[in-house]
């Protein structure tokens, strides 16, 4: 089994975190979004790894991952460059994946479960596909799939009126190489992609068996800033957060912290967990850190308060005022205009920037 | 349709074809490695399906 992990897309809903890099390299409790993906890969005994890259932030995610030998996996670059569908990535790694079934991963999804699960059902079975799905709320909004009592997928339908289950597509798949004769024929679609659906319908109409997975534990997509706060909030609540670093005495402190072991939490300062603080990162005397707030490394907080946040690093963050669901990209800045005349707010503020004062 | 890619013979990285032609002559993208990839590495009929249908592979 080998992993395809896609890391193309233009990350245009992230903007403007995403005008200096790529949505799968924003940090998620202070860890790119792409990681968890690599760990759950891993996790799943699958060490040979395909990245496709698109045509934006390729270096970054190159110099990030390197050869895979820090997270223990083997990664072979595939550029795909134009965005041209989930099924036209599948079929550039055609060469990489050969006659090997692979799992074709979302690089900017992250999930509490990993994907062993379906790995193991799939392998358990003689099927060509299989696919991950999750009960959802609002299933006309979703691409939804129609299973039959034995749990194999008999149709999918694309954000139907009258939907058969609440059994969501959410982006995960294994597939047997057959997949890529279905690709073969595939047309692209009304928004000029190959779908990958298109290409499981196919395999669907001759008679291979596709088997479904339902994903219980939460499931983010992360392409949009709530996304992010709320997979931010997800994997705190989640994971295991060990204070590495100093807490100095009459700092108050509350709950479960991660603190890296160069990160301080000063006299005065007030930090309410689950939060993550990173590296080299300094929490001053006047601070409030609310539960559900991750800070990235080689920062400084004083006065702030903040909650439910990602600061995701090298940023100042001074000004005496109340920060919070917020996303602040890399080297962002808020002082203080207290002292300023004439009075008023000072903002430089990029391209796609949302802000409510 | 078609999908054309160009395994690198030295490392095993994969470029699809509309990589290649936008660049021509380009360094392979795989780390670290020093092989120059060519739109003409592909195979002819590849060259020439991919040329015919060129708006297909834009975005």
């Amino acid at each position: 089994m080998k992993g395809v992990l896609l890391s193309g897309g233009t990350g245009s809903r992230l903007r403007p975190i995403t005008h200096t890099g790529p949505k799968q390299l924003v940090p998620v409790a202070n860890k790119p979004v792409l990681e968890y993906a690599i760990e759950d890969l891993k996790e799943a005994d699958i060490t040979e790894i395909g990245v496709i890259l698109g045509n934006k932030g390729r270096e970054e995610i190159q110099e990030l991952l390197g050869d895979g030998s820090k997270y223990g996996v083997d990664i072979t670059y595939i550029v795909q460059g134009n965005p041209l569908g989930l099924a036209h990535a599948a079929g550039c790694a055609r060469d990489f994946v050969g006659d090997d079934d692979f799992v074709m991963y979302l690089g900017d999804n992250i999930l509490k479960s990993g994907v062993t699960d379906l790995v193991e059902n799939f392998e358990a079975g003689d099927y060509r596909a299989g696919i991950a799905l999750q009960e959802v709320d609002n299933p006309q909004a979703f691409g939804i799939a129609d299973v039959d009592e034995e749990g194999n997928v008999t149709e999918l339908i694309e954000k139907p009126d009258e939907p058969p289950t609440n059994l969501a597509l959410i982006g995960m798949y294994v597939f047997s190489p057959a997949v890529f004769n279905a690709i073969d024929d595939l047309e692209p679609s009304w928004r000029g992609e190959l779908e990958i659906t298109d290409a499981i319908q196919d395999l669907l109409e001759d008679d291979y068996e596709i088997d479904s997975h339902v994903v219980t534990g939460w499931w983010k997509d992360t392409g949009k800033p709530v996304d992010i706060l709320e997979a931010n909030r997800l994997v705190l609540e989640d994971k295991d957060l060990n204070t590495a670093g100093v807490v100095e005495d009459g700092a108050e402190t509350d709950g479960r912290i991660e603190l890296a072991d160069s990160a301080v939490i000063e006299e005065g300062a007030v930090v309410r967990g689950p939060v993550s603080i990173a590296a080299n990162t300094t929490i001053k005397s006047g601070t409030y850190v609310g539960p559900y707030t991750s800070i990235g490394a080689n920062s400084t907080l004083e006065d702030i308060h903040i909650e439910n946040s990602v600061v995701i690093g090298d940023s100042e963050i001074t000004a005496n005022g109340r920060i919070a669901d917020s996303l602040l990209g890399r080297n962002a800045n808020v002082e203080s205009a207290d002292d300023l005349l004439p009075e008023g707010r000072r903002l430089v503020v990029g391209e796609n920037s949302q802000l409510k004062l | 349709m078609r999908i054309i890619t160009h395994l690198c013979p030295a490392c095993g990285t994969v470029v699809a074809a509309n990589e290649l032609e936008n660049n021509r002559v380009m360094k392979c993208p795989g780390l670290g490695c020093q092989e120059v990839l060519r739109f003409e590495d592909l195979p002819e009929d590849a060259r020439e399906h991919f040329l015919k249908n060129r708006n297909r592979y834009q975005t």
